[in-house]
């Protein structure tokens, strides 16, 4: 590690993949996608025109070959009988609703799909809510008249996926969540060096868990003011008590301890050793407050309390190509970070130490 | 000696010690009495909600007070004497039981005082007694290892709450849900693994507490 802190190559990796996460995730373009459909419900045996308003889209250019369903599964599909484009981001679909539907619920939901050459293929599942007047599964299957959805577009270029509510703040994942990585990795290297410290009782492992652990609570404040901005946009609040903000405060107020343990020592050995115990037992106590207590609970995070995980469908191949460079740009940052630390208390120590020659 | 009768016997010392020096026991006492009758006496309406919260509340701050002085009591010198003649870990083991059944003890006295004054809302004693009886352990061990720790320190009594709060956390999070359950006002199925990661908890701390006690006590 000492030998590495001169060495300028990782740095100027650490930066260079930033740049590319900068570039790659804030320049790509969101897939196309569908953020409202109205009417939303509507009865059988109808008539129903569908106003659509789309993300990215360009309904216009791509009017010849616009095409638009609803859809009850991949056998029950349902073709727009007349389609009015009002704008890029603008159309209209009518449909004609028969009398039964080939499902033995009251209430049916309906994802809709658009598709055409430019944009590709869209979905918004549940857009439509269909209320049967009388059920029946035989009649439904035979009055149903299903069209075929075939030879959907594939959008050219690289995109990210487009969620309803997250819309363009989907970008953050590269913020948000690889911040959070990354801290988890400082702070476990600040456990390493603190152990290290113990076992060798060598100043210098104290100062590096002292300069991980400053690092370290630098990106899990920017790891919290980031998730703040996404909650406001995504969930309506800043700080809602979720299970995880709270958890998360806690975790920083551990810290902050460590750093209150640090100064009211006198002594440096003193110091040193008992901040490196602090540091383990607070390592340890961080576990199950970070990845233990927010699974008994329900969160309004992704992946808890019945949300939807965000992981194998929403990570897609894309965002993984700047997701995971994002997590390592940001721990070689914060090791760059903390190696200015380390020397500066090297450097600090060194000139206390030295004897004044004249004054 | 070996390690277990040198627990015993220090575990009778601090004994002794705490009924010789009965101020610090009989302030805590009264500490637990005049917060609960102040409590009682401002809402007097308590619902199972209140009660639990106000049990947990009153037992931490109670923990906190009664393990302060863990380790500060005594001086360097006397401690260093102790380190001479038994096992440093012997002696940590002695306090951790003695917090741990102290305020197990304290807890019982809360939980008395308030089914006294508002009625005992418990609806599964069983559970309660459990969840108390972890929970003290919990904070027993959590607190006097923080108390070992800021004892190195100057101003030990405000460090204590400053390190100890925030770790405590996790434990009181699990014990207010366990506690919920005990007063029948939240149905969970899923207590059985509540117990247990408080279980977990008190074992991954204590089992830290044991590996690094070693580099804490030398001075």
């Amino acid at each position: 590690m000492d030998r590495l802190i001169k060495k300028n190559w990782w740095k100027a990796l650490g930066v260079l993949i930033l740049l590319y996460v900068f570039v790659m995730g804030m320049l790509v373009p969101l897939k196309p996608g569908i953020t409202q459909v109205t009417p939303s419900a509507t009865r059988t045996n109808s008539q129903i025109v569908l106003d659509v308003q789309g993300y990215n889209t360009h309904f216009d250019e791509a009017k010849d070959t616009m095409r638009i369903w609803i859809k009850m599964d991949d056998e029950y599909i349902l073709a727009a009988t007349r389609i009015t484009v009002k704008g890029p981001t603008q159309v209209e679909a009518a449909f004609e609703i028969p009398a039964y539907l080939p499902s033995d619920r009251r209430v049916q939901d309906f994802a809709l799909v658009i598709d055409n050459h430019i944009d590709g293929a869209a979905v918004r599942p549940n857009a439509l809510l269909v209320t049967q007047d009388s059920i029946d599964l035989a009649m439904g299957q035979t009055v149903w008249r299903s069209d075929r959805m075939e030879n959907l577009h594939q959008l050219k270029g690289i995109t990210f996926p487009f969620r309803n509510i997250l819309g363009e703040t989907i970008r953050n994942t590269y913020f948000h969540v690889s911040l959070w990585l990354a801290m988890m990795i400082i702070f476990t290297a600040a456990m390493v060096y603190s152990i290290k410290y113990l076992r060798k009782q060598e100043r210098r492992f104290d100062h590096w868990a002292a300069a991980l652990t400053t690092v370290g609570l630098l990106l899990g404040g920017l790891g919290l003011l980031t998730g703040a901005i996404w909650a406001e946009y995504t969930w309506g609040k800043f700080w809602s008590w979720d299970i995880k903000q709270f958890t998360t405060l806690i975790a920083l107020l551990i810290y902050f301890a460590y750093f209150v343990l640090r100064r009211s020592f006198p002594d440096e050995a003193q110091q040193a050793r008992i901040s490196a115990v602090y540091n383990i037992f607070a390592f340890v106590a961080l576990i199950p407050l970070i990845y233990v207590l927010p699974r008994l609970t329900d969160s309004l995070h992704p992946g808890n309390g019945g949300n939807p995980a965000f992981g194998s469908e929403d990570l897609d191949s894309t965002m993984r190509m700047v997701f995971y460079p994002a997590v390592i740009g940001w721990t070689l940052l914060s090791c760059w970070i903390a190696s200015l630390l380390y020397r500066t208390a090297v450097i600090e120590e060194h000139l206390w130490d030295e004897e004044p020659t004249h004054d | 000696m070996n390690m277990f009768r040198q627990t015993l016997r220090l575990l009778w010392r601090d004994w002794v010690l705490e009924w010789r020096s009965s101020y610090a026991l009989s302030g805590i006492i009264l500490y637990v009495i005049a917060t609960v009758v102040l409590v009682y006496s401002a809402l007097l309406n308590i619902g199972p909600q209140l009660w639990n919260a106000i049990f947990w509340v009153i037992l931490l701050f109670a923990a906190v007070s009664a393990i302060v002085k863990s380790f500060v009591q005594e001086s360097q010198h006397r401690q260093l004497y102790y380190y001479s003649l038994v096992d440093p870990l012997a002696l940590l083991a002695a306090k951790m039981i003695y917090n741990t059944l102290l305020l197990f003890g304290l807890s019982l006295l809360i939980w008395g005082m308030l089914a006294l004054l508002t009625g005992n809302p418990v609806k599964e004693t069983g559970l309660f007694v459990l969840a108390v009886f972890l929970g003290s352990m919990g904070l027993a061990i959590a607190f006097t290892f923080v108390s070992a720790i800021s004892a190195k320190a100057q101003n030990s009594a405000t460090l204590l709450a400053v390190l100890g709060f925030p770790i405590i956390v996790p434990i009181l999070l699990t014990l207010v849900k366990i506690g919920a359950n005990a007063l029948g006002f939240i149905q969970d199925t899923s207590i059985t693994g509540d117990l247990l990661i408080l279980m977990a908890i008190n074992l991954t701390l204590l089992s830290v507490a044991i590996l690094l006690y070693p580099f804490l006590w030398r001075d």
